[in-house]
């Protein structure tokens, strides 16, 4: 099987090299050889994706199989290993993660040449600039880093799997995140081959939006399985550490976040089109540059699994990339010029323009602190880290702007939006936010937190009081065009609401993904009031933490192949009334010399989570040393990734009548208007 | 409009100038800013673990430099030459280290800068200037249409 799974990659190579230079013969001579040629060159990308694919099952296979005279195998399994975990040996080390990353490259691919009837002239140039992305990490997992090496002798049994991966989400963790940095290739190969091709107006766009969305859904699914996994397994209460390689992986997030928004402007009014093709450029050189800080060793992180010395190839992809796309934009650069004019600075297009200012400004604040130790290498000598004191006073400020302008953007008419429509439209919601805030702080203030004495808690009443302004403006847009359906369909004001929607899953699933983020700021801002002790705790000894009280109940010693582990059995009270009992364990696992994990005992509410970690003995009583958290709100973070992932499967759904909107009644126009909507269907 | 900046802008302000004054806020807020040295990856405040060599003596000389000087910058820079520069991990706000503020700073009001540019260009233009040669057919014309209605109500 290794035999066939590297003649599987060498041949992948082999076709992904002939569909590019094949592509580019094809793209310059324009007639009909050079369409039968572009033909083949779409037929021969299409079967690399069959060969990846019997090379990364030839490698799953050694994996399951326990065939330690493969060398990655060897280095990243055991025979006791789990059966999951052994498929995730795929990504878990250097050389596994880039042919798994050729393999994702070339499933986008796939798909994309299967689907090259909505344009083929496009699509058959995308399809040579993928072909050339595919050729570059071919050629690495070929020849720099090959997974399927072999031993001189073959090991009884192998070195097993990071502890730390051994954990349910990190079998999926790591391909979200790496569907969302491929996915990112696809908008990026129409961008630039609209570009190469002049291509008219804004197709490339169309074909490529919902690409873009499910990259930026995967990005967001695998950032925040992250982040659940950093707080599941890691044991610190946190979820987020301002790691290099977190911050790796929110560079390109925030990069399409922006393009998602600074789209619809050249979608609608055809500006801003030097700003996308270049947004959609610099997204694929994060996510190469993220592939490039995790793979090779230049920052120092947690979570760089598996560092090398392919730095330099990620470089060299890099300068090539940008020079490719500088070249082409000099060339082709006369036909971005924008068709309209920014009109008023109180309209939809400058909340837009700002909102994108802020998400690259927040982009390049993550950037220079990720990049910053290197800097500070090269001059001093000496690698400073920065910590989460340097980002939280960074970018706390540019989060909340970004949620003002959340909450203010989509109040914004097109082009010009009038004092009185301003007025209008945020009464309600500015008082319901303000409301809000003070029963908050009132709640606060009565269970003792005085908010205003830290400045962390300053920020999070901040944010609270922004996210309730956010939920109020979208609850509002709901609301006003529900009631205009209501009485044009003569129905209730749910049903209203759902038509609305339906006939504008665009916009309204929007709305919804903006309703997740501003509860996942929540989330966040919760963390400014945790608390946390850490205490010996021997059997019927307790610890307090604010409501909660711990009790020791049982300590318990486990032995099996994998791993040994010590746990403790606590009973938890609160309110003096009995609650749940609570296991924290702490596994050491055999194959990698003992590395302790954490297995974490979580209470977990929509109020807060109780957060216990057995931290071992103290060498010296031999005592159990139990920590324990109390994080509020942890819950509404997941609880709103998960209404994000809702919001973009909504933006994603066509609408239920795309080209024949029914004209609102002239009743009906007049009463959205009053409320200073523009009807449905009515384009200008 | 410019009442509510104004009641937009006040709470902001009062946010922002409201600093740290009292020596237990000092002594809270510096903590937050200094690492545990012993590889806990930890925050001082934050590094509870029982048996740690380092962070109950840490925590003590904090207590005892907030005590001795009102300086906040001098209690981080002795905390860098005690410990090593990697104890600190807000970077300083002089030499090289101002570095690492300016930068983001720079670079949204450079950002800035170009949008506000850009904007005064727009505006200045007499009249929208269509792509050289876009001759826009009619499907991409439908599809324009379509985004009109898909990115508003």
């Amino acid at each position: 099987m290794p035999l066939l799974g590297s003649f599987c990659l060498l041949f992948a190579l082999a076709l992904a090299a002939y569909c590019f230079v094949v592509g580019v013969i094809a793209a310059v001579r324009q007639d009909a050889v050079g369409y039968r040629l572009a033909e083949t060159a779409r037929r021969a990308g299409m079967a690399s994706f069959a060969a990846v694919l019997v090379s990364a099952g030839a490698l799953v296979y050694a994996a399951l199989t326990d065939d330690f005279s493969v060398a990655y195998i060897l280095h990243h399994s055991n025979r006791a290993l789990p059966g999951p975990y052994k498929f995730a040996v795929l990504w878990s080390g250097q050389e596994g993660s880039v042919l798994f990353w050729a393999l994702l490259l070339s499933a986008y691919g796939f798909v994309l040449r299967l689907r090259h009837k909505v344009d083929q002239r496009l699509v058959a140039m995308a399809s040579m600039v993928l072909a050339g992305i595919q050729v570059f990490f071919l050629t690495l997992a070929n020849f720099a880093a090959n997974p399927f090496g072999m031993m001189d002798r073959v090991a009884a049994d192998g070195s097993g799997l990071n502890p730390l991966l051994q954990y349910p989400e990190m079998v999926i963790h790591p391909p979200m995140l790496y569907l969302g940095y491929v996915g990112v290739s696809v908008p990026f190969a129409f961008a630039l081959a609209a570009l190469i091709m002049r291509y008219p107006g804004e197709k490339w766009i169309h074909i490529t939006r919902r690409w873009t969305m499910v990259a930026w859904l995967f990005l967001t699914f695998g950032i925040s399985l992250g982040a659940h996994w950093a707080y599941a397994v890691l044991g610190w209460g946190g979820y987020w550490g301002w790691d290099p390689v977190e911050n790796a992986s929110l560079l390109p997030w925030l990069s399409t976040t922006a393009f998602l928004h600074s789209v619809m402007m050249q979608e609608k009014r055809g500006m801003m089109k030097v700003w996308n093709v270049w947004l959609i450029f610099i997204t694929f050189m994060l996510s190469i540059l993220g592939t490039m800080l995790t793979r090779s060793g230049m920052v120092s992180s947690v979570h760089a699994f598996a560092q090398s010395s392919i730095g330099t190839w990620f470089t060299g992809l890099l300068i090539v990339t940008f020079t490719v796309c500088f070249v082409f934009y000099v060339l082709n650069r006369d036909h971005l010029r924008s068709e309209n004019k920014l009109e008023s600075l109180v309209s939809r297009e400058s909340s837009f323009m700002f909102n994108n200012l802020l998400l690259l400004g927040a982009c390049f604040a993550v950037l220079c602190g990720t990049l910053f130790p290197m800097l500070s290498e090269a001059v001093r000598d000496v690698k400073m880290n920065l910590g989460a004191p340097f980002y939280n006073k960074v970018m706390v400020p540019i989060g909340l702007s970004l949620i003002f302008l959340t909450a203010v953007g989509p109040l914004l008419a097109w082009r010009n939006t009038s004092v009185g429509s301003i007025k209008r439209n945020f009464a309600i919601p500015g008082t319901v936010a303000l409301l809000v805030e003070v029963v908050v702080g009132a709640m606060l203030v009565k269970n003792g937190v005085r908010f205003w004495t830290d400045m962390g808690q300053m920020y999070a009443m901040l944010a609270f009081c922004l996210s309730t302004l956010v939920i109020a403006t979208v609850a509002s847009e709901f609301i006003r065009g529900g009631i205009v359906w209501k009485n044009k369909l003569q129905t209730n004001l749910a049903f209203g609401m759902y038509q609305l929607t339906r006939r504008n899953m665009r916009r309204y699933g929007g709305y919804v993904v903006h309703f997740g983020v501003v509860l996942v700021v929540i989330g966040l801002a919760g963390a400014a009031f945790n608390r946390d002790v850490e205490q010996e705790i021997g059997k019927g000894d307790r610890v307090a933490i604010g409501r909660y009280t711990l009790v020791g109940e049982e300590y318990t010693e486990d032995d099996n192949a994998n791993y040994r582990s010590q746990a403790a059995l606590l009973e938890v009270y609160k309110d003096g009334k009995f609650l749940t009992r609570l296991n924290p364990e702490e596994r050491f696992f055999k194959a990698s010399g003992g590395q302790p994990v954490h297995i974490v005992a979580n209470h977990s509410t929509l109020n807060e989570d109780l957060y216990v970690v057995y931290e071992g003995r103290n060498p010296d009583t031999d005592h159990p040393i139990i920590k324990a958290m109390v994080n509020p709100l942890v819950n509404w973070i997941w609880i709103g990734v998960l209404v994000i992932a809702f919001g973009t499967g909504m933006a994603l759904v066509p609408n239920a009548t795309v080209m024949s909107v029914p004209v609102p009644s002239a009743v009906a126009v007049a009463s959205m208007e009053k409320q200073g909507m523009q009807p449905a269907g009515v384009t200008e | 409009m410019k009442r509510i900046l104004k009641a937009l802008l006040l709470p902001l302000a009062l946010v922002l100038l409201m600093g740290a004054d009292n020596q237990e806020a000092r002594f809270q807020n510096l903590g937050g800013k200094i690492m545990c040295t012993c590889s806990c990856s930890q925050m001082l405040l934050k590094c509870n673990h029982v048996g740690c060599p380092n962070s109950d003596q840490m925590i003590r000389q904090l207590r005892a430099q907030v005590a001795k000087t009102n300086n906040d910058e001098e209690v981080l820079q002795w905390f860098r030459t005690t410990w090593g520069i990697t104890a600190v991990v807000e970077p300083s706000t002089h030499g090289f280290e101002l570095l690492a503020w300016i930068l983001p700073a720079a670079g949204l009001g450079l950002g800035l800068l170009l949008v506000v540019l850009l904007i005064r260009n727009w505006k200045m233009r007499p009249a929208p200037v269509a792509a050289a040669d876009l001759n826009l057919a009619p499907d991409l014309e439908a599809l324009r249409d379509r985004a009109r209605r898909e990115t508003e109500i």
